[in-house]
Protein backbone atom coordinates (compact mmCIF):
# COMPACT_ATOMS: atom_id res chain seq x y z
CA UNK A 1 0.00 0.00 0.00
CA UNK A 2 3.09 2.40 -0.16
CA UNK A 3 3.02 2.70 -3.56
CA UNK A 4 1.03 5.99 -5.22
CA UNK A 5 -2.27 5.12 -5.97
CA UNK A 6 -3.38 7.08 -8.95
CA UNK A 7 -7.18 6.11 -8.04
CA UNK A 8 -9.67 4.15 -10.90
CA UNK A 9 -10.29 5.97 -14.60
CA UNK A 10 -12.64 5.11 -16.90
CA UNK A 11 -13.16 6.71 -20.06
CA UNK A 12 -16.32 6.29 -22.76
CA UNK A 13 -16.46 2.35 -21.35
CA UNK A 14 -19.90 0.15 -22.45
CA UNK A 15 -20.15 -3.10 -21.49
CA UNK A 16 -23.02 -5.10 -23.68
CA UNK A 17 -24.32 -8.65 -22.29
CA UNK A 18 -26.57 -10.73 -24.09
CA UNK A 19 -27.25 -7.68 -26.23
CA UNK A 20 -28.39 -5.36 -23.62
CA UNK A 21 -26.48 -2.18 -23.12
CA UNK A 22 -25.52 -2.51 -19.30
CA UNK A 23 -23.02 -0.22 -18.54
CA UNK A 24 -23.43 3.25 -21.65
CA UNK A 25 -20.37 4.99 -21.62
CA UNK A 26 -18.81 5.99 -18.51
CA UNK A 27 -16.43 8.29 -17.95
CA UNK A 28 -15.25 8.34 -14.30
CA UNK A 29 -12.36 8.88 -12.03
CA UNK A 30 -12.34 7.83 -8.60
CA UNK A 31 -9.42 8.94 -6.07
CA UNK A 32 -11.57 9.52 -2.84
CA UNK A 33 -11.25 6.96 0.13
CA UNK A 34 -14.58 6.19 0.40
CA UNK A 35 -16.83 5.35 -2.59
CA UNK A 36 -20.52 4.31 -2.67
CA UNK A 37 -22.23 3.47 -5.66
CA UNK A 38 -26.09 3.31 -5.51
CA UNK A 39 -28.90 1.74 -7.69
CA UNK A 40 -31.70 0.02 -8.31
CA UNK A 41 -31.40 -3.96 -8.77
CA UNK A 42 -30.21 -4.33 -12.65
CA UNK A 43 -29.05 -0.49 -12.98
CA UNK A 44 -25.49 -2.27 -13.56
CA UNK A 45 -23.85 -1.74 -10.76
CA UNK A 46 -22.46 -5.00 -10.33
CA UNK A 47 -21.77 -4.72 -13.75
CA UNK A 48 -19.75 -1.16 -12.99
CA UNK A 49 -17.81 -3.22 -9.98
CA UNK A 50 -16.80 -6.20 -12.17
CA UNK A 51 -15.45 -3.97 -14.64
CA UNK A 52 -13.67 -1.89 -12.58
CA UNK A 53 -12.25 -5.40 -10.94
CA UNK A 54 -11.06 -6.74 -14.43
CA UNK A 55 -13.29 -9.54 -14.20
CA UNK A 56 -15.14 -8.70 -17.41
CA UNK A 57 -13.45 -6.27 -20.24
CA UNK A 58 -15.30 -3.31 -21.40
CA UNK A 59 -17.05 -3.45 -25.02
CA UNK A 60 -15.66 0.01 -25.67
CA UNK A 61 -13.69 2.45 -23.81
CA UNK A 62 -11.07 2.13 -21.51
CA UNK A 63 -9.90 0.98 -17.61
CA UNK A 64 -7.28 2.01 -15.83
CA UNK A 65 -6.76 1.06 -11.61
CA UNK A 66 -3.76 2.92 -10.64
CA UNK A 67 -2.48 2.79 -14.29
CA UNK A 68 -3.53 -0.36 -14.76
CA UNK A 69 -5.79 -2.74 -17.39
CA UNK A 70 -6.83 -4.55 -14.73
CA UNK A 71 -8.80 -6.96 -16.81
CA UNK A 72 -5.16 -8.06 -18.90
CA UNK A 73 -2.87 -7.33 -16.33
CA UNK A 74 -4.12 -9.72 -13.65
CA UNK A 75 -0.71 -9.22 -11.79
CA UNK A 76 -1.17 -5.50 -10.88
CA UNK A 77 -4.91 -5.73 -10.66
CA UNK A 78 -3.98 -8.47 -7.68
CA UNK A 79 -1.90 -5.76 -5.78
CA UNK A 80 -4.13 -3.04 -6.75
CA UNK A 81 -7.72 -4.17 -5.69
CA UNK A 82 -9.71 -6.94 -3.37
CA UNK A 83 -13.33 -7.74 -4.61
CA UNK A 84 -15.05 -8.95 -1.61
CA UNK A 85 -18.53 -10.60 -3.39
CA UNK A 86 -22.37 -10.63 -2.23
CA UNK A 87 -22.52 -14.12 -1.07
CA UNK A 88 -19.42 -15.41 0.29
CA UNK A 89 -20.30 -18.82 -1.24
CA UNK A 90 -19.28 -18.07 -4.76
CA UNK A 91 -16.07 -16.39 -3.21
CA UNK A 92 -14.56 -18.92 -0.73
CA UNK A 93 -12.77 -22.21 -3.13
CA UNK A 94 -11.27 -24.16 -0.48
CA UNK A 95 -12.50 -26.29 2.29
CA UNK A 96 -10.73 -25.72 5.34
CA UNK A 97 -10.52 -21.89 6.86
CA UNK A 98 -6.15 -21.80 6.46
CA UNK A 99 -6.53 -22.97 2.67
CA UNK A 100 -8.62 -20.64 1.45
CA UNK A 101 -6.73 -17.41 3.22
CA UNK A 102 -3.39 -18.98 2.04
CA UNK A 103 -4.61 -19.54 -1.69
CA UNK A 104 -4.61 -15.66 -2.35
CA UNK A 105 -0.97 -15.11 -1.21
CA UNK A 106 0.62 -18.15 -3.14
CA UNK A 107 -1.09 -16.55 -6.31
CA UNK A 108 0.89 -13.86 -5.16
CA UNK A 109 3.72 -15.58 -5.42
CA UNK A 110 4.63 -17.52 -2.01
CA UNK A 111 5.19 -20.75 -1.28
CA UNK A 112 2.73 -22.20 0.74
CA UNK A 113 4.39 -23.02 3.69
CA UNK A 114 4.83 -19.25 3.86
CA UNK A 115 1.44 -18.53 3.02
CA UNK A 116 0.10 -21.04 5.46
CA UNK A 117 2.12 -19.08 7.88
CA UNK A 118 1.14 -15.69 7.22
CA UNK A 119 -2.68 -17.09 7.18
CA UNK A 120 -2.06 -18.22 11.14
CA UNK A 121 -0.50 -15.13 12.01
CA UNK A 122 -3.55 -13.08 10.74
CA UNK A 123 -5.67 -15.53 12.23
CA UNK A 124 -3.61 -15.19 15.25
CA UNK A 125 -3.97 -11.35 15.06
CA UNK A 126 -7.80 -11.37 14.56
CA UNK A 127 -8.47 -13.88 18.01
CA UNK A 128 -9.50 -16.57 15.37
CA UNK A 129 -6.30 -19.12 15.62
CA UNK A 130 -8.74 -21.71 16.40
CA UNK A 131 -10.49 -21.25 13.13
CA UNK A 132 -7.18 -22.37 10.96
CA UNK A 133 -8.28 -26.18 10.29
CA UNK A 134 -11.91 -25.16 10.92
CA UNK A 135 -13.70 -27.11 7.30
CA UNK A 136 -15.19 -23.95 5.71
CA UNK A 137 -19.33 -25.51 6.34
CA UNK A 138 -19.02 -24.88 9.88
CA UNK A 139 -19.00 -21.59 9.99
CA UNK A 140 -22.13 -19.24 9.90
CA UNK A 141 -22.77 -16.44 7.53
CA UNK A 142 -21.12 -13.82 9.31
CA UNK A 143 -17.76 -15.82 10.11
CA UNK A 144 -17.86 -16.38 6.25
CA UNK A 145 -18.16 -12.99 5.22
CA UNK A 146 -15.60 -12.51 7.80
CA UNK A 147 -12.99 -15.04 6.43
CA UNK A 148 -13.84 -13.61 2.90
CA UNK A 149 -12.63 -10.18 4.31
CA UNK A 150 -9.40 -11.27 5.54
CA UNK A 151 -8.61 -13.26 2.74
CA UNK A 152 -8.92 -10.00 0.58
CA UNK A 153 -7.03 -8.00 3.20
CA UNK A 154 -4.13 -10.49 3.34
CA UNK A 155 -3.67 -9.78 -0.43
CA UNK A 156 -3.10 -6.29 0.71
CA UNK A 157 -4.82 -4.62 -1.99
CA UNK A 158 -4.97 -0.73 -2.28
CA UNK A 159 -8.57 -0.69 -3.02
CA UNK A 160 -11.10 -3.08 -1.94
CA UNK A 161 -14.66 -3.83 -3.97
CA UNK A 162 -17.96 -4.46 -2.07
CA UNK A 163 -20.48 -5.56 -3.57
CA UNK A 164 -23.61 -5.01 -0.85
CA UNK A 165 -21.43 -6.12 1.56
CA UNK A 166 -23.66 -5.79 4.92
CA UNK A 167 -26.58 -6.94 3.24
CA UNK A 168 -28.64 -10.12 4.59
CA UNK A 169 -26.65 -9.96 7.99
CA UNK A 170 -27.57 -9.78 11.27
CA UNK A 171 -27.88 -6.13 12.97
CA UNK A 172 -24.77 -7.02 15.33
CA UNK A 173 -22.71 -8.30 12.16
CA UNK A 174 -23.92 -5.66 10.21
CA UNK A 175 -22.20 -3.54 13.36
CA UNK A 176 -19.49 -5.48 13.82
CA UNK A 177 -18.13 -5.38 9.64
CA UNK A 178 -19.01 -1.75 9.47
CA UNK A 179 -16.69 -1.15 12.32
CA UNK A 180 -14.38 -2.52 10.21
CA UNK A 181 -15.12 -1.60 7.06
CA UNK A 182 -14.30 2.35 8.44
CA UNK A 183 -11.11 1.11 9.83
CA UNK A 184 -9.11 0.05 7.10
CA UNK A 185 -6.47 1.99 5.53
CA UNK A 186 -7.57 0.99 1.90
CA UNK A 187 -10.04 2.72 -0.65
CA UNK A 188 -13.32 1.22 -0.57
CA UNK A 189 -15.64 1.21 -3.53
CA UNK A 190 -18.90 0.15 -2.32
CA UNK A 191 -22.33 -0.81 -4.31
CA UNK A 192 -25.59 -1.18 -2.53
CA UNK A 193 -29.14 -0.50 -3.09
CA UNK A 194 -29.07 0.68 0.29
CA UNK A 195 -28.62 4.55 0.85
CA UNK A 196 -27.84 3.76 4.79
CA UNK A 197 -24.53 1.74 3.90
CA UNK A 198 -23.45 4.83 2.35
CA UNK A 199 -24.09 7.49 3.73
CA UNK A 200 -20.58 8.32 5.58
CA UNK A 201 -18.97 8.13 2.14
CA UNK A 202 -16.68 11.07 0.68
CA UNK A 203 -18.43 10.44 -2.86
CA UNK A 204 -21.76 8.95 -3.86
CA UNK A 205 -22.76 7.78 -7.51
CA UNK A 206 -26.29 7.22 -8.25
CA UNK A 207 -26.23 4.51 -11.49
CA UNK A 208 -29.84 3.75 -13.18
CA UNK A 209 -30.11 2.11 -16.73
CA UNK A 210 -26.06 1.75 -17.48
CA UNK A 211 -25.55 5.81 -16.68
CA UNK A 212 -24.74 8.31 -13.40
CA UNK A 213 -27.85 9.91 -12.55
CA UNK A 214 -26.03 11.76 -9.96
CA UNK A 215 -22.33 12.43 -8.59
CA UNK A 216 -21.71 13.94 -4.97
CA UNK A 217 -21.35 14.09 -1.81
CA UNK A 218 -24.38 11.82 0.15
CA UNK A 219 -25.56 15.14 1.40
CA UNK A 220 -26.48 16.46 -2.07
CA UNK A 221 -27.29 12.67 -3.96
CA UNK A 222 -28.81 10.36 -1.13
CA UNK A 223 -32.07 12.69 -0.67
CA UNK A 224 -32.67 12.82 -4.19
CA UNK A 225 -32.33 9.02 -4.68
CA UNK A 226 -34.68 8.67 -1.31
CA UNK A 227 -37.03 10.86 -3.09
CA UNK A 228 -37.27 9.32 -6.74
CA UNK A 229 -36.92 5.70 -4.77
CA UNK A 230 -40.12 6.72 -2.83
CA UNK A 231 -42.13 8.17 -5.85
CA UNK A 232 -41.05 5.07 -8.01
CA UNK A 233 -42.27 2.87 -4.90
CA UNK A 234 -45.60 4.41 -4.82
CA UNK A 235 -46.42 3.58 -8.47
CA UNK A 236 -46.84 -0.08 -10.38
CA UNK A 237 -43.40 -0.77 -10.13
CA UNK A 238 -41.55 -3.36 -11.23
CA UNK A 239 -43.77 -3.90 -13.99
CA UNK A 240 -41.77 -3.31 -16.97
CA UNK A 241 -39.89 -6.10 -18.31
CA UNK A 242 -35.69 -5.76 -19.50
CA UNK A 243 -34.86 -5.52 -22.98
CA UNK B 1 -18.74 -34.59 5.61
CA UNK B 2 -15.87 -34.11 3.06
CA UNK B 3 -13.30 -32.89 4.83
CA UNK B 4 -11.49 -36.16 7.08
CA UNK B 5 -8.75 -33.93 8.54
CA UNK B 6 -9.07 -35.18 11.78
CA UNK B 7 -9.04 -31.94 14.21
CA UNK B 8 -7.76 -34.51 16.83
CA UNK B 9 -3.50 -33.63 16.47
CA UNK B 10 -1.81 -36.69 16.22
CA UNK B 11 2.03 -37.56 16.02
CA UNK B 12 1.57 -38.63 12.49
CA UNK B 13 -0.22 -35.33 11.71
CA UNK B 14 3.75 -34.26 11.34
CA UNK B 15 5.04 -36.50 8.85
CA UNK B 16 5.57 -35.30 5.30
CA UNK B 17 2.48 -36.27 3.55
CA UNK B 18 4.19 -37.80 0.47
CA UNK B 19 6.53 -40.31 3.51
CA UNK B 20 2.97 -41.58 4.61
CA UNK B 21 1.14 -41.76 1.09
CA UNK B 22 4.52 -43.83 0.09
CA UNK B 23 4.03 -46.46 3.22
CA UNK B 24 0.70 -46.33 2.47
CA UNK B 25 1.75 -47.59 -0.88
CA UNK B 26 3.94 -50.42 0.31
CA UNK B 27 1.36 -51.19 3.20
CA UNK B 28 -1.21 -51.52 0.87
CA UNK B 29 0.62 -53.51 -1.59
CA UNK B 30 1.85 -56.01 0.94
CA UNK B 31 -1.81 -56.71 2.51
CA UNK B 32 -2.66 -57.96 -1.52
CA UNK B 33 1.16 -60.36 -1.34
CA UNK B 34 -0.05 -61.50 2.19
CA UNK B 35 -2.80 -64.44 2.60
CA UNK B 36 -2.01 -65.99 6.15
CA UNK B 37 -5.09 -65.64 7.84
CA UNK B 38 -2.59 -65.04 11.35
CA UNK B 39 -0.28 -62.27 9.49
CA UNK B 40 -3.19 -60.67 8.36
CA UNK B 41 -4.66 -60.86 11.63
CA UNK B 42 -1.73 -59.35 12.84
CA UNK B 43 -1.98 -56.19 10.18
CA UNK B 44 -5.32 -55.74 11.21
CA UNK B 45 -4.02 -55.45 15.34
CA UNK B 46 -0.90 -53.19 13.99
CA UNK B 47 -4.00 -50.84 11.96
CA UNK B 48 -5.67 -51.12 15.36
CA UNK B 49 -2.98 -50.09 17.25
CA UNK B 50 -1.77 -47.67 14.89
CA UNK B 51 -5.19 -45.78 15.30
CA UNK B 52 -5.16 -46.31 19.27
CA UNK B 53 -1.76 -43.89 19.40
CA UNK B 54 -4.04 -40.86 18.37
CA UNK B 55 -6.36 -41.41 21.34
CA UNK B 56 -9.47 -42.92 22.07
CA UNK B 57 -11.37 -40.09 20.42
CA UNK B 58 -9.51 -40.06 17.01
CA UNK B 59 -9.67 -43.89 17.39
CA UNK B 60 -13.64 -43.92 17.55
CA UNK B 61 -13.52 -40.89 14.79
CA UNK B 62 -11.54 -43.78 12.33
CA UNK B 63 -13.79 -46.36 13.43
CA UNK B 64 -16.96 -44.24 12.50
CA UNK B 65 -14.93 -43.70 9.11
CA UNK B 66 -15.51 -47.42 8.12
CA UNK B 67 -19.33 -47.81 8.32
CA UNK B 68 -19.38 -46.99 4.42
CA UNK B 69 -17.51 -50.61 4.62
CA UNK B 70 -20.11 -52.54 5.93
CA UNK B 71 -22.43 -53.58 3.04
CA UNK B 72 -18.93 -55.43 1.62
CA UNK B 73 -18.94 -57.64 4.75
CA UNK B 74 -22.26 -58.16 4.75
CA UNK B 75 -21.80 -59.56 1.48
CA UNK B 76 -18.38 -61.33 1.62
CA UNK B 77 -19.08 -62.89 4.88
CA UNK B 78 -22.21 -64.58 3.41
CA UNK B 79 -20.85 -66.02 0.07
CA UNK B 80 -18.29 -67.48 2.45
CA UNK B 81 -20.68 -68.95 4.96
CA UNK B 82 -22.20 -70.16 1.80
CA UNK B 83 -19.43 -71.61 0.41
CA UNK B 84 -17.99 -72.69 3.91
CA UNK B 85 -14.92 -70.98 2.79
CA UNK B 86 -14.16 -69.01 6.43
CA UNK B 87 -10.99 -68.71 6.51
CA UNK B 88 -10.66 -67.50 3.05
CA UNK B 89 -13.87 -65.08 3.59
CA UNK B 90 -11.96 -63.95 6.74
CA UNK B 91 -8.79 -63.19 4.72
CA UNK B 92 -10.65 -60.77 2.44
CA UNK B 93 -12.04 -59.23 5.33
CA UNK B 94 -9.21 -58.61 7.37
CA UNK B 95 -7.32 -57.35 4.30
CA UNK B 96 -10.21 -54.86 3.24
CA UNK B 97 -10.58 -53.37 6.56
CA UNK B 98 -7.21 -53.21 7.20
CA UNK B 99 -6.57 -51.69 3.63
CA UNK B 100 -9.21 -48.75 4.12
CA UNK B 101 -8.56 -48.18 7.65
CA UNK B 102 -4.56 -47.46 6.76
CA UNK B 103 -5.25 -45.32 3.90
CA UNK B 104 -8.35 -43.42 6.00
CA UNK B 105 -5.43 -42.98 9.13
CA UNK B 106 -3.00 -41.04 6.20
CA UNK B 107 -6.42 -39.28 5.22
CA UNK B 108 -7.12 -38.36 8.72
CA UNK B 109 -3.78 -37.16 9.60
CA UNK B 110 -2.78 -35.37 6.11
CA UNK B 111 -4.12 -31.60 5.42
CA UNK B 112 -5.16 -31.34 2.09
CA UNK B 113 -2.98 -28.90 0.92
CA UNK B 114 -0.16 -31.25 1.50
CA UNK B 115 -1.87 -33.79 0.12
CA UNK B 116 -2.37 -31.57 -2.99
CA UNK B 117 1.17 -30.90 -2.85
CA UNK B 118 2.32 -34.34 -3.27
CA UNK B 119 -0.43 -34.68 -5.73
CA UNK B 120 1.18 -31.65 -7.65
CA UNK B 121 4.32 -33.21 -7.38
CA UNK B 122 3.79 -36.55 -8.86
CA UNK B 123 1.61 -34.78 -11.65
CA UNK B 124 4.78 -32.56 -12.60
CA UNK B 125 6.28 -35.28 -15.35
CA UNK B 126 1.89 -34.59 -16.89
CA UNK B 127 3.09 -30.84 -17.93
CA UNK B 128 5.04 -31.94 -21.03
CA UNK B 129 1.52 -33.15 -21.62
CA UNK B 130 -0.12 -29.94 -21.62
CA UNK B 131 -1.83 -30.33 -17.93
CA UNK B 132 -0.33 -27.64 -15.24
CA UNK B 133 -0.07 -29.77 -12.11
CA UNK B 134 -0.85 -26.73 -9.87
CA UNK B 135 -4.41 -26.64 -12.14
CA UNK B 136 -4.70 -30.36 -11.50
CA UNK B 137 -4.18 -29.98 -7.46
CA UNK B 138 -6.75 -26.51 -7.06
CA UNK B 139 -9.25 -28.89 -9.15
CA UNK B 140 -9.02 -31.78 -6.35
CA UNK B 141 -9.51 -28.77 -3.89
CA UNK B 142 -12.83 -27.14 -5.55
CA UNK B 143 -14.67 -30.80 -6.14
CA UNK B 144 -14.03 -31.16 -2.10
CA UNK B 145 -14.92 -27.46 -1.17
CA UNK B 146 -18.31 -27.81 -3.62
CA UNK B 147 -19.72 -31.27 -3.43
CA UNK B 148 -21.49 -30.08 0.14
CA UNK B 149 -22.36 -26.73 -1.76
CA UNK B 150 -23.91 -28.51 -4.94
CA UNK B 151 -25.68 -31.10 -2.07
CA UNK B 152 -26.87 -27.57 -0.37
CA UNK B 153 -28.11 -26.54 -3.75
CA UNK B 154 -29.78 -29.61 -4.65
CA UNK B 155 -31.78 -29.65 -1.20
CA UNK B 156 -32.86 -26.46 -1.80
CA UNK B 157 -34.27 -27.27 -5.10
CA UNK B 158 -36.31 -29.77 -3.35
CA UNK B 159 -37.36 -27.76 -0.83
CA UNK B 160 -38.67 -25.20 -2.95
CA UNK B 161 -40.28 -28.03 -5.30
CA UNK B 162 -42.05 -29.04 -2.53
CA UNK B 163 -43.46 -25.18 -0.79
CA UNK B 164 -45.65 -25.53 -4.23
CA UNK B 165 -46.08 -29.01 -4.84
CA UNK B 166 -47.89 -32.13 -3.19
CA UNK B 167 -45.25 -34.49 -5.09
CA UNK B 168 -41.76 -35.49 -4.32
CA UNK B 169 -39.22 -34.09 -6.87
CA UNK B 170 -37.13 -37.16 -7.17
CA UNK B 171 -35.32 -36.77 -10.80
CA UNK B 172 -36.93 -33.28 -11.76
CA UNK B 173 -34.65 -31.52 -9.29
CA UNK B 174 -31.74 -32.89 -12.04
CA UNK B 175 -32.03 -30.16 -14.67
CA UNK B 176 -32.13 -26.98 -12.41
CA UNK B 177 -29.70 -28.72 -10.09
CA UNK B 178 -27.45 -28.95 -13.23
CA UNK B 179 -27.87 -25.34 -14.58
CA UNK B 180 -27.75 -24.20 -11.11
CA UNK B 181 -24.20 -25.94 -10.93
CA UNK B 182 -23.08 -24.31 -14.47
CA UNK B 183 -24.13 -20.93 -12.77
CA UNK B 184 -21.81 -21.73 -9.84
CA UNK B 185 -19.38 -22.71 -12.00
CA UNK B 186 -19.58 -19.43 -13.24
CA UNK B 187 -18.77 -17.91 -10.16
CA UNK B 188 -15.93 -20.20 -9.21
CA UNK B 189 -14.05 -19.03 -12.29
CA UNK B 190 -14.83 -15.62 -11.37
CA UNK B 191 -13.70 -16.02 -7.65
CA UNK B 192 -10.72 -17.53 -9.08
CA UNK B 193 -9.30 -14.75 -11.36
CA UNK B 194 -10.49 -12.09 -8.86
CA UNK B 195 -7.36 -13.54 -6.77
CA UNK B 196 -4.97 -14.67 -9.51
CA UNK B 197 -6.61 -17.72 -11.46
CA UNK B 198 -5.56 -21.25 -11.41
CA UNK B 199 -2.07 -21.13 -12.99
Amino acid sequence: MAEPSSGIEIAAASVRLGGRLVLDGLELHLTEARIGVLGRNGSGKTTLLRLIAGLIAPDAGTVRVDGCDPFTDRRAALAALGILFQNPDHQILFPTVEEELAFGLAQQGMTQAEALARAHQALQAEGRAHWAKAPVTSLSQGQRHYLCLMAVLMMAPRTILLDEPLAGLDLPTQARLARRFAALPQRLVTITHDPATVQTCDRVLWLDDGRIVADGPPGTVLPAFIAEMARIGGQDADADLAG
Amino acid sequence: MLTLTSPVETWAHGLPAGAKLAALAIATTSLFLLDAPLTLAAALGATVLLYLTGGARFALAGLRLLRPLWPFVVIVGLWHLWTRDLSGGAVILMRMVAAVGLANFVTMTTRLSDMLAVIERLARPLSRFGVAPRRLAIAFALVIRFIPVMLDRLDEIGASWRARSPHRPRWRVLVPATLAALDDADRTAEALRARGGAG
